[in-house]
This record gives structure tokens, sequence and C-alpha cells, in this order.
């Protein structure tokens, strides 16, 4: 049987990503769009004494400059997914820097961009306070987020703590960092009377409506979210943000459509940021490796606005089998912009733990695969349920064996080409996927045979066009190119963000099951016609496969799919509600090779592989890629990326790709994947899991493993940059 | 990859000058720039320009200050060229201008009045991709697709200017586009393929 899940079929919008047809939210053609630009605050805390708008309006081309004064009046959407405490443009109180005042429409954009730069603004400043280090006697443990509790215990750590033989005892602080997909967040609003089409780069259709319905007074069936196609997000844009719903406003106001594309210095300000986090884990074991005690306490930004703590803790809590542990992520609240999540919020608590455990495997002169294995858990040791299903053994020894593990000499600085240092290390990668509301979807198959099916999610990169068609065409018996798979539209039935590793697990399910029902009219309609070679056949005993509907055990009566839907002459439907996502854990092993000059300390990566379970493989073309990019991404979090902070005004002084650095192809060396591919019986989405969160989680702490395995130094707070390398260089 | 054009103008330097005053703007095509402006005040002037993008020609009047990427985009509606940071860091606007690569948010459309401009649009032959395009979806080398115009027309470039003798060459030369999304083993595979004439 060919199945068309699992083969690694080309992306079926390939040809319009390599072409240039896609249309990208900025790309959508509005007739007599005005240009909106956003003018943003320079202190961090305070309030606006006067703003001058005068010469503004006065500028050529200038439609209309909106304040606090005369911005119309919106309420804050309560719905979950737009995180912002406050709406901006609605009040002179200032919570942080780079948060708007003002709203310039202009016919062009260079004419929007001069009068932006004519608005007067003063203020009356507090200082700010910008540095999570100032205020650690403040922390405290914000109530329960979207992720569930933010202090959790099993057992007594304290006794675990005593049962030790030997103990780590270690910090690591991670840096503030932002998303900067590679498209900025954009919003076109288009009002026709009181309903509003919004070009949106979303990641959240159905959020996005949601919020604009909530803020602008509008029932949700007004508005009309479209996102065919979207630039990146990582979660930049998955909740809903003021820019959005001030464009909805204004667009209202002036009855003309308003285009808004946020400048890449804007996006910092303007969307979620990565906390920097201060983490202090204790770990104890015996000598035989098995761990008795994780204590992980965790410390980043909220702030006084917003309270919400996104870098999550998951792997203390639930990677190994620990019978004591305590996990508290705690805030303080500075004058900086709202944290949210980014791709993966598991990352942070991750690099921590994995770091602390390489530490300990040295402590106790153990390999660090082996300790390891010694605390694997087939069980979720919170609930004691099985997961899903669960490989991460199997990922060890085929990750081990593809890198050549065993060739490593465990000793540090002890592997060199030359005066080239080289450094092997590992981690275990996992993140949860799932546990979110769900999709629903509706199918229609054509008199023609060509189905059209349809859910109001995204493809963000990952896939989903492709990868759902596959589902589709599989669950229908159809080929490949019978079905259009269609989404990034809030009228087709409801699906939650595209976050959290959650779109193949939800709308996979949806899919499935819409899919399922309509197969079986097809079927029905079939065995119940006196025309059709298979009537009278129990439904039962049909299949369907690649166009053609079979009896079983008698593959000569069998009649097409296109034939029984021609003759019934009228379209098919099916449609399913979204069910809740069951949760689900997507783990790996992950292993890095690092080269280090210790003359001048530059850090090469020069090998990168991951044995991964993410359940079914549906295409390992488009899985690879999403491994791939989570290896990047890691690379970037351990050696190059850092927003940062002026700490004595609480702005970020590198907004922008040339002081934040990206890795870029050059500091990318090859890359391997390997996928484990048995299915998870407990996902609907025929067997597959979410996966994207997962190979970002481990590698970050790979890297650092590595490095302190090529160079004997373990660096605790990241980026490792080669000015921190060569501190006490006569050391490397 | 630069982002002067032809003869020696960046954005940076034309958008300086015209701070002070812009009749030292030599542009071609004419400058039909209104009464002197005031000392201080934004150039508003306009030139009629003719960008030739993908061997059609549009004419255009249009205002000095705008970028050859907003004039695409803005004015003709081709919008295959992205903008990722509109400063010269990111890439995605990369477009050829006489077979040269270029960042089309550093050059202003006045300075490329009369060039031949090519585009990620002007790539395939009808139905026929570009080799490089076919390459790029054979390898996956994108996922989210928006550096890929960017990426795509860079590599049309280091392919033709011979760099890429091995996949070290590759990357550092095609080190001048970003992908968040993090395709770049796949975007090297897929120049490579292009560059030998593989997979046709
Ligand atoms: S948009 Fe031109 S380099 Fe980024
Ligand atoms: S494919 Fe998304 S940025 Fe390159």
């Amino acid at each position: 049987m060919s199945s068309i899940v699992g083969s690694p079929v080309p992306r079926v919008d390939g040809r319009a990503k390599v072409t240039g047809a896609a249309t990208y939210a900025a790309d959508a053609e509005v007739r007599g769009a005005l240009h909106g630009l956003l003018v943003l605050s320079t202190v961090a805390s305070g309030r606006i004494t006067r703003i001058d708008t005068r010469e503004a309006e006065r500028s050529a081309g200038v439609v209309a400059v909106f304040t606090h004064r005369n911005m119309p009046r919106l309420a804050r959407p309560e719905y979950i997914g737009f995180l912002k405490g406050f709406i901006p443009v609605q009040d002179p109180d200032i919570h942080h820097s780079g948060q708007p005042v003002a709203y310039v429409v202009a016919e062009t954009l260079e004419e929007a961009q001069h009068a932006a730069t004519l608005v007067g603004v003063s203020y009356d400043a507090r200082p700010p306070r910008a540095v999570v280090a100032d205020a650690m006697d403040e922390a405290y443990v914000p109530p329960p987020g979207l992720s569930g509790p933010n202090e959790t215990t099993r057992g007594d750590v304290a006794a675990g703590l005593a049962q030790a033989d030997v103990l780590v005892d270690v910090t690591y602080t991670t840096p503030m960092h932002h998303h900067n997909s590679i498209e900025p967040s954009t919003t076109t609003a288009d009002w026709d009377g009181e309903r509003v089409t919004v070009y949106e780069s979303a990641q959240g259709g159905h959020a996005t409506r949601i919020c604009i319905s909530e803020a602008l007074g509008v029932p949700p069936g007004n508005v009309r979210v479209l996102s065919p196609f979207l630039g990146g997000g990582f979660g930049a844009k998955g909740p809903v943000w003021p820019h959005t719903l001030l464009t909805a406003a204004v667009a209202r106001e002036l009855r003309r459509p308003v285009k808004l594309v946020l400048a890449r210095a804007q996006t910092y300000t303007s969307h979620g940021l990565r906390a920097e986090a201060h983490q202090r884990l204790r770990i104890g074991a015996r000598h035989d490796g098995t761990l008795t005690a994780i204590d992980h306490v965790s410390t980043s930004q909220v702030t006084r606005t917003e309270e919400g703590v996104f870098s999550q803790s998951q792997s203390s809590r639930i990677l190994y089998a620990c019978p004591h542990v305590h996990v508290a992520q705690r805030a303080v609240r500075l004058d900086l912009p709202a944290p949210s999540f980014m791709r993966p919020p598991e990352s942070v608590g991750a690099f921590g733990l994995e770091s602390a455990l390489d530490e300990l495997s040295y402590a106790l002169g153990m390999d660090p695969i082996e300790l390891r294995l010694r605390n694997h858990t087939a069980v979720n040791p919170e609930t004691g349920e099985p997961f899903g299903s669960k490989h991460l053994l199997e990922c060890y020894r085929r990750g081990a064996a593809a890198f050549r593990w065993t060739e490593r000499d465990p000793r540090p600085r002890s592997m060199r080409d030359g005066d080239t240092l080289i450094g092997w290390g590992m981690a275990t990668a996992a993140h949860t996927a799932g546990g979110r509301p769900g999709a629903g979807a509706r199918v229609v198959l054509s008199p023609a045979g060509k189905a059209v099916v349809q859910v109001g999610t995204h493809d963000i990169g990952t896939g989903t066009y492709t990868v759902m068609s596959q589902i589709a065409a599989q669950t229908l018996g159809l080929e490949l190119d019978d079905v259009d798979f269609q989404l990034g539209d809030s009228d087709y039935p409801f699906a939650f963000m595209s976050v959290a590793s959650a779109t193949v697990p939800g709308v996979g399910a949806a899919v499935n099951r819409a899919c399922t029902t309509a197969r079986r009219s097809v079927i029905d309609l079939a065995v119940t016609d006196p025309r059709s070679p298979l009537h009278g056949i129990p439904a039962e005993q049909i299949t369907a496969e690649a166009g053609f509907l079979r009896a079983t055990g008698d593959s000569r009566r069998r009649e097409r799919v296109r034939t029984v839907l021609a003759r019934h002459g009228e379209p098919v439907e099916a449609t399913t509600e979204p069910v809740p996502i069951p949760p689900g854990y997507s783990v790996g092993a992950e292993f890095a090779e690092v080269r280090v000059d210790p003359r001048v300390g530059r850090v090469r990566v020069t090998r990168m592989l991951g044995a991964y379970d993410a359940g079914r493989v549906l295409n390992r073309r488009t899985l690879r890629s999403q491994a791939l990019g989570g290896a990047v991404c890691a690379l970037g979090f351990a050696l190059t990326e850092h927003t940062v902070v002026d700490p004595h005004r609480a702005r970020i002084v590198n907004p922008n790709l040339s002081g934040y650095l990206l890795p870029v192809n050059a500091d990318i060396p090859h890359v391997q994947a390997l996928f484990i591919d048995e299915p998870d019986p407990t996902s609907e989405a025929l067997g597959a899991r979410g996966f994207g969160e997962t190979p970002g989680t481990g590698m970050t702490a790979a890297i650092g493993n590595a490095i302190y395995h090529a160079t004997g130094r373990r660096f605790r707070d990241l980026p490792i940059t080669q000015d921190k390398l060569i501190r006490g260089a006569n050391t490397l | 990859m630069s982002d002067m054009s032809k003869d020696g103008h960046s954005r940076r330097s034309v958008l300086k000058a015209g701070g002070v005053t812009t009749a030292a703007l030599a542009v071609p095509g004419g400058v039909a720039a209104a009464a002197a402006p005031p000392e201080g005040t934004a150039p508003a002037s306009t030139a009629e320009v003719t960008l030739t993008v993908n061997g059609r020609p549009h004419a255009l009047t249009i205002e000095c200050r705008v970028t050859l990427l907003d004039a695409l985009r803005e004015r003709l509606g081709l919008t295959g060229t992205k903008k990722g940071c509109d400063r010269g860091e990111c890439g995605a606007c990369t477009l050829l201008i006489e077979g040269e690569r270029v960042k089309s948010c550093m050059t202003l459309a006045v300075m490329e009045d009369g060039r031949e401009i090519t585009t990620v649009e002007g790539l395939a032959r009808g139905d026929e991709l570009h080799p490089v395009q076919e390459a790029f979806i054979r390898r996956d080398a994108f996922q989210c697709g928006f550096c890929t115009p960017g990426q795509i027309m860079s590599a049309v470039a280091c392919i033709n200017e011979g760099h890429t003798r091995s996949c070290e060459e590759i990357r550092e030369w095609m080190s001048g586009n970003l992908c968040r999304c993090g395709c770049y083993p796949n975007i090297v595979d897929a120049v490579r393929d292009a560059g030998n004439g593989a997979g046709r």
C-alpha cells in the first residue's frame, strides 16, 4: 500500500513561495490603503505632559495623527490571546520605552515616515527599573498562567538533597531575546460598513478576530482575518498586540483602509520578548547517578502591567524520574515591554537542567548519556500515567551511534586538532506538544471528485499546507493532487493559535475526523446504490485509497471515488467541532561538536545531530527542516543572541539585525536529523505528535556542554561570546 | 554584497545629501523639482524614471526619497521582493540590477533609472521554474518562505559569480541573507545543486 502520509512530498505551497506569488499579509493589494506609522515613546516610565501634532498634521500627505486625545476608545480584550495589560494611545501613561504614543496616517509610506518625525512629545519621566539582578529581593511567584502553576512540588526536596552523595548547586543566566521573524508584524484593516477584513501576520487568525471584536465592540462575525502565508512568527505573532487593534480602529475612524507595517526596530517593543532569566539549580544524586532531588528556581522579568511567565520548566518537572522535585518560576517587575512565549518556551529551563546534569556527570565521573539512562522514566512522574509513547532510549542509542559518541575521550581538553580544542556535548531535547484547545475542520467533496478542506489555522513555515493535504488525501482515499487544503481565513472552522507544537495534533485530528466522516458518506453512497459495483457490500468492508473504493478481499470489485460523487451529482460535506488536544511530549537526544581556537576564543560549531521521537513522521522533508531550524535557533541562543537594555533608561539599544546577531549561513555546519518514526497510539493525527518546539530545547545546552568539554571552562552566562572566552585566556 | 549602486551612491549618502539640498542630486531622468523647498523641510522633489523590471519598462513619476524596494512593492504591485529590515541587514529585499545582487532597500528608485532589474517574479519562464527555484523546492530550502525571494536572487548571483566551488564558499557568500527559520543547510544544498546543474 502506497501511503501518502509518511511520504516526503515537496511542499504543496513551494511553487508559490519560490516565485514570489505567495501573498503575505503586507502583500495584499488593498485599493486606496493609507499608510500608518507608530510613534513610540522615548521614556520607559511616566506620563506624557504635552504632545504637539500640528507640524505633523501640516506635513504633505498626512491624513490624520492620532494621540491619546483623539484615538477611538478601545476595550482591553479579555481573551487569553491578548497578553498586554493595557492598550496604549488611550491615556497619557507610559509603561515602557517603545510604547506607541501616536499613530500617523498618510497617503504614502514616505509621507507617514516623515510626519512621524514631526510629532513632538514631552514627558514627565520617572527613573525606570530595567535590571533583573537589581530586583531579586522582590522576586515573587506569580499566579498560575497559560501553562499552569508557577510553583510545583513533588516529594520533599530537602530530604532528597540530604540523601544525595553528590550535589551540584549552580546558577545560569540567559539574556532577553527577540523572535525576529524576517517578516515584521503587519496589519491592513479594510472596513466595509460594519464589517472589516484584516490582512494580518497572524499565528492566531481566530484570536485576532476575537480580540478585534472585543476591543472595537463589533460582533466576531463582522471581523474576517486573512493570513494565508506567514513570514515566520516563533511565538511573536501568536498573541494579539495593540498595533493590530489600533490599526483596525483608525481605519474605521477614517473610513479608509489603513496598512501598518512595523519597522524592524518597532518590533522589539510592539510584541513580546523572551524574558531574561536567572536559574538556580540544586541537583542531588547518589554515586550510581540516581537523582535524589531537583530544586529549580528561576527568576525572570515581568512588568508592572503584566505578570505572565512564559519560560517554562517542564523538563525539571517531568523529563526524569526523580522522587523529590521543586520548581518555582519567580518574577520581578521591570519597566520593560511585556514578555511572551518564544520558540521554544521550554528551552530556557531545559538549558538550565541539561547544563546542570552535564556538570553532575563530571562530578560523578559518569558519561552524560549514562546519567540520563539511569534516570529515564516511561511514565509522567507527576501523574504516574504513561506518555502516549516515548522512545527516548532509542533516541539516545541511535543518536550516539550516528555521532560516534563512544569515540569521545571524556576528559575536558583532551581532544585536539593541532592547537584547536575540540569538544563534544549532548543534552536531552523535550517539549510538551498539545494540551491546548483544538481545531475544527470542514471538508467538501465535489461531484468532480475534488476535495476542499478548510481549517482556520496557519502555515507558519512548518508545513501545515503540506502535511494536512497528506492527511486529508490519505483519509479520503484520494490522490494528493485532488485535495486543496485551505487555511489562513477566520471564516474557516476555528483553530487555536499555531503555537506550542499544537498544530499537528489539533488540526491533524480535526482533518482526520472530518475526512473520515466524508469518506464514510461516499462509501455509503456506493454500497446503497444498485448502479455501483460495490452495491450491497457492508460499508465496513470497503477501503478507500488512491482514488478508488475497493471491497476488501475482492479487489476486482471497485469503483472510482470520482464516479460515485459524479453519480451523486451534489457535494458531500462533513464538519467537525474542535476537541481539546490531549497533552503530548516529544523528545530526542541532541549532540554538538565545537572547535575552539584557544588563542582568540573563537567557537565554531562543526556538527549538530539530533535523534527525535516525534511520533509518526508525516513528512520527513518538512519535519527535518523543523529539526534544522530548531538547531539553528539554539545555536543563536548559545552563542550570539542578546537583546541589550540600557540599565539607566530601560531602552533596548540593539533593536536591529546588525546589533542583535542571528546566526548566518556561515555559522551553521552540517546538521543531521534522525527520526524514530513510531506512531503515538494516543494521537488522532494518524499517530503524529507536535514537534516544532522540541529540537530547539536541548541543543543550547549541548553546545555549552561541548564548549566545556573542549576548554574545561563552564560558561554559565549566555550567550557564550568570544569576549567571555578570552577573558582569562591564559587558562583557555 | 554591494548596497552601492553603479554610480557609487548608497541610499545613505543620498539621503544625507538630500537633507541639505536637493539641487546637488544628480538624478538620471531629470528632477521635476517644485519650487526650492524651504531650508530644513523634507525633499519633496519628484522625478520621472523608467524602471525596467523583468524586461518590462514602467514609467513612473516618483519622489526621489522612495527606495527601489518601496517603488516595486507599493507603486508597481511587485510584492515578491520582501522587506525585512529596510536597512540592509537581512537580505530579504535582494534582487538583481544588471545581473548583480543588490539590496533594494538600500538604493533609491531614481538611481536605477533605465537599468535592468530582475526580481523573483522574473526568474521562471512561464511554467518552467528557474533551476535555482526548482532546487529550493527539492531541497526544502525554505520554511516560512519570507527570506526566500532574497535567498533565491542571491543564489542566482552567487552561482554566476562562481562562488559555489565548495559548501564553505557557498555558506560564506550566502551569508548576507538571513533565514530565521534556519534553513541554511538546505539552502547550501540547493545552491550547490543548481550550481552543478544537478537534478535538471
Ligand atoms: S529589507 Fe533590505 S536588507 Fe533587509
Ligand atoms: S524560510 Fe523563513 S526566514 Fe527563511
